[in-house]
């Protein structure tokens, strides 16, 4: 940003005290929130040594001197923390400092980050001032972090500093995020002895903070845990709570989301409370452009893609001459400058097209069906990517599902593959559903019966709902000699003693829930994604009277009349938009690739639907 | 020692607990050990002596043995189904102070199974209130100001929708 206020300050001298001379000069790039410090009221500035131990102060203003009182030659050297004592001769942290602004102070200094906060500090003679503290790393050239630059404005504090007999609930003037507590996490604070009084006739103010958070507040749901932000400052200032979030994440959406998403969030250093309402709002919801580096060749159409982790992996396709290929490609969208990468593996399954790829836990995926060059397979491949050598291996079964392509699949528990429907050797339709288990020494496929069966057919999606339940959406179905686009939902829940698909809604058959306006036009080749908390979006495929479709689709199968919604979706969507192969990485972004009609065969331009705002924090 | 000891406690020892009024309760060991707090500090102490437990009272400690003994009973002889229509029995006439006493003291006793049953159960009567009914229910004051209130209500503004997403506002445009 603007270099010039902080460069003014480096040179400018403070009288009364020796200030210590950097040797190098770091280089200063300061962002927004800083200059508004800068220009809102006078500054105290605050630089400390980050390569020492214990963060000593180096340099501090004249308005720090000032209005802390304490003068420079009295507290270079020494670490900040003596703000947080109650005037020199005090020994240890006035028990009224928020621990936790201190914790997520050692954390964002820790990890690298800026951070923005409230804090009491107290002068040298005792009075409490209310900080407003802005810290910044400052890095060299070579990007490690040789200072924190400490920027803070005040205001007076009014606190009634008497003896404490207890935890008190007090606000500061004009501070809605100010929070006072004891020692949060201690056992001792569970049982205090309040001020009598003070509202002895709730309940709630027995309880501590981290009880209240932990057992309670994690059980709800986002929205829930939001509107009690306008109950009370108390509740106000734990719905800012990180760790809240996270529990509340982990117990709607499961344990595995929740890791996925963490990698995300350390990375990109997201908070965690825009992440949850995020995608539960889907407010963020962006297309966006993502160009890559490599290619993938030979250009090939009809491939396979699915997400391990932070990769995309890409198998098989159709290529020149509309022959089947079976080369493996890599795109690692964790790195700076993602590029295709060829993988080069043992023993790779025959090429084919039409096939599906489907990620399973750890690192591993699967491959299963499609055409091959001598007709259909009913074959499946293993792949584990973090092997040193990778190796697909085929998955040995005596009886197997009929050879198919067009068929769909999905994972379930990370460990299950299950197929579905497709089309055969004599273009016959299929409606059938299978079931291979991976976890076992010798998997054996399984048909899974049931008494009723969707009508037959192929360029259908099957999307995971939680840990025990499939939805099948759209494709080219039978429907009597004909074969039509279907709109159709069906849901089968594989925990269920019986298990039997059941129709949800759609166009086809009576029951179900009515469609409305907003309900997608009948599709086959689409992209449908699972949502954390069982939703499932969809877009694109081929609909009728080739129209182009740009609509996103969200269905939540878990509300009592499940019914189709337009997700409103910021960003330019691609423009060809059928037979792309999608798949969903870091829990966060659809990568979308390929398509009919596209005119990338190099795979170097691809769409992403950015489920949150992926930007960090700002 | 040659003998599992812990079964031979379990059909004779009383263990010993001195409460916030200084009476003492006693309760079998097997009813002690569904208690994590109580399992650790017996081990170590063994059952001869007292076991302190200053911050709880008379009444809730009742509850919390009730509570214990039952399970303890129920473990492999009663249905689930019937445990939990007990269960329900238990939570039905306890007020509001009883009911976060209990999570106090659940917490500090670390018993897993009863704090869980109590949390779940304050958790389902904040579920889809409204902050005034919450406020109500737990009889906790509104210490925020109008433009508090009306500032936290905009930053908020999504959880008091009635969908979860916004209706869609423009067509997407097409890439050219």
């Amino acid at each position: 940003m603007d270099e010039s206020p902080k460069k003014e300050l480096a040179v400018r001298r403070n009288t009364s005290s020796h200030l210590h001379r950097k040797e190098e000069t770091p280089s200063w790039h300061l962002g927004a929130p800083v200059d508004i410090f800068f220009r809102s009221s006078p500054c105290r500035i605050v630089v400390v040594n980050a390569q020492e131990l214990d963060h000593p102060i180096i340099y501090v203003n004249l308005i720090f001197e000032q209005v802390t009182g304490y003068r420079a030659d009295e507290v270079l050297g020494r670490n900040c923390r003596f703000l947080q004592y109650q005037g020199s001769f005090a020994k240890t942290r006035y028990p009224l400092v928020d621990i936790r602004i201190l914790t997520e102070i050692c954390r964002c200094l820790s990890e690298g980050f800026d951070f923005e906060g409230e804090r009491l500090n107290f002068r040298k003679g005792g009075s409490p001032l209310m900080n407003r503290l802005y810290i910044k790393p400052i890095c060299n050239d070579e990007g490690i972090i040789t200072h924190f630059l400490g920027v803070q404005s005040f205001k007076e504090a009014n606190f009634d500093l008497s003896p404490l007999r207890g935890l008190v609930w007090k606000k500061s003037s004009g501070a809605i995020h100010t929070h006072i507590l004891g020692d949060m996490y201690s056992q001792k604070s569970l049982f205090v002895h309040r001020d009598c009084s003070f509202k002895k006739c709730c309940p709630l103010y027995k309880v501590s903070d981290e009880v209240l958070v932990v057992n309670i507040l994690a059980r709800l749901t986002p929205k829930d845990v939001t509107s009690l932000g306008s109950v009370c400052h108390r509740f106000y200032n734990l719905t800012k709570d990180e760790s809240l979030w996270k529990l509340v994440c982990q117990n709607i959406w499961g344990q595995e989301t929740f890791s996925i998403l963490e990698s995300v969030a350390r990375r990109r250093r997201l908070w965690w409370g825009k992440i949850v309402r995020e995608l539960t709002t889907l407010e963020a919801a962006a297309w966006r452009k993502l160009t890559v580096g490599g290619s993938v060749e030979p250009s090939c159409i009809n491939f396979s893609v699915c997400a391990v982790g932070s990769k995309v992996v890409l198998f098989g396709g159709e290529g020149v001459n509309m022959q089947p290929v079976n080369d493996t490609f890599v795109l690692d969208l964790n790195e700076d400058c993602p590029e295709w990468t060829h993988i080069n593996v043992n023993s790779a399954p025959p090429g084919r097209w039409g096939h599906t790829l489907s990620g399973l836990s750890d690192s591993r995926l699967v491959v299963f069906g499609g055409c091959g060059r001598n007709g259909l397979l009913n074959d499946a491949f293993v792949l584990d990517l973090d092997e040193p050598q990778p190796t697909w291996r085929e998955v040995s079964c005596s009886t197997r599902p009929l050879p198919r392509s067009w068929h769909s699949s999905c994972i379930l528990d990370g460990t299950k593959l299950i197929v579905s429907g497709g089309c055969t050797d004599s273009g016959a339709l299929l409606s059938d559903t299978f079931l291979l288990d991976l976890t076992m020494e010798k998997p054996v496929w399984k048909e899974i019966n049931v008494s009723w069966r969707p009508p037959s057919r192929l360029g259908h999606t099957l999307s995971v709902l939680g840990n025990h339940k499939i939805l099948m959406y759209g494709g080219l179905a039978t429907s009597g000699p004909l074969r039509l686009r279907s709109s159709d939902v069906y849901i089968m829940d594989l925990s269920e003693e019986e298990t039997r698909w059941k129709y949800v809604t759609g166009s086809m058959l009576p029951g179900g829930v009515s469609t409305c306006n907003s309900a997608p036009p009948p599709r086959l080749d689409h992209a449908a994604v699972s949502l954390p908390g069982g939703r499932v979006v969809v877009f694109g495929g081929s609909i009728a009277g080739s129209r182009l479709e740009t609509k996103v689709y969200i269905l939540d199968p878990m509300e009592e009349k499940p019914t189709w919604r337009i997700l409103y979706v910021q960003g330019r969507q691609p423009k060809y938009a059928s037979g792309h192969s999608t798949c969903l990485v870091g829990g966060t972004r659809v990568v979308v690739l390929g398509g009919h009609h596209t005119e990338d065969w190099m795979l170097t331009e691809l769409h992403e639907l950015c489920l949150i705002n992926l930007k960090g924090t700002d | 020692m040659a003998e599992d000891p812990t079964a031979a406690m379990a059909k004779e020892c009383k263990v010993r607990l001195k409460i916030s009024d200084d009476t003492i309760f006693e309760v079998e060991y097997a009813v002690a050990m569904q208690s994590q707090m109580l399992k650790n500090a017996l081990s170590d102490t063994g059952t001869d002596g007292t076991v302190p437990l200053h911050n709880i009272s008379s009444e809730i400690m009742a509850k919390v043995v009730e509570y214990c003994a039952y399970h303890v009973n129920a473990a492999n002889t009663i249905s689930e189904k019937d445990v939990k229509i007990w269960d329900q029995e238990f939570l039905k006439d306890l007020d509001q102070a009883t009911l976060f006493n209990l999570i106090m003291a659940t917490q500090y006793m670390v018993i897993h199974n009863l704090q869980d049953l109590i949390c779940q159960t304050v958790a389902d009567r904040i579920k889809d209130k409204s902050a005034e009914e919450v406020r109500e229910i737990f009889n906790i004051q509104n210490d925020l100001t109008p433009e508090e209130e009306e500032e936290i209500r905009h930053e908020n503004q999504w959880a008091f929708e009635e969908e979860g997403w916004p209706e869609i506002q423009e067509e997407v445009r097409l890439e050219g």
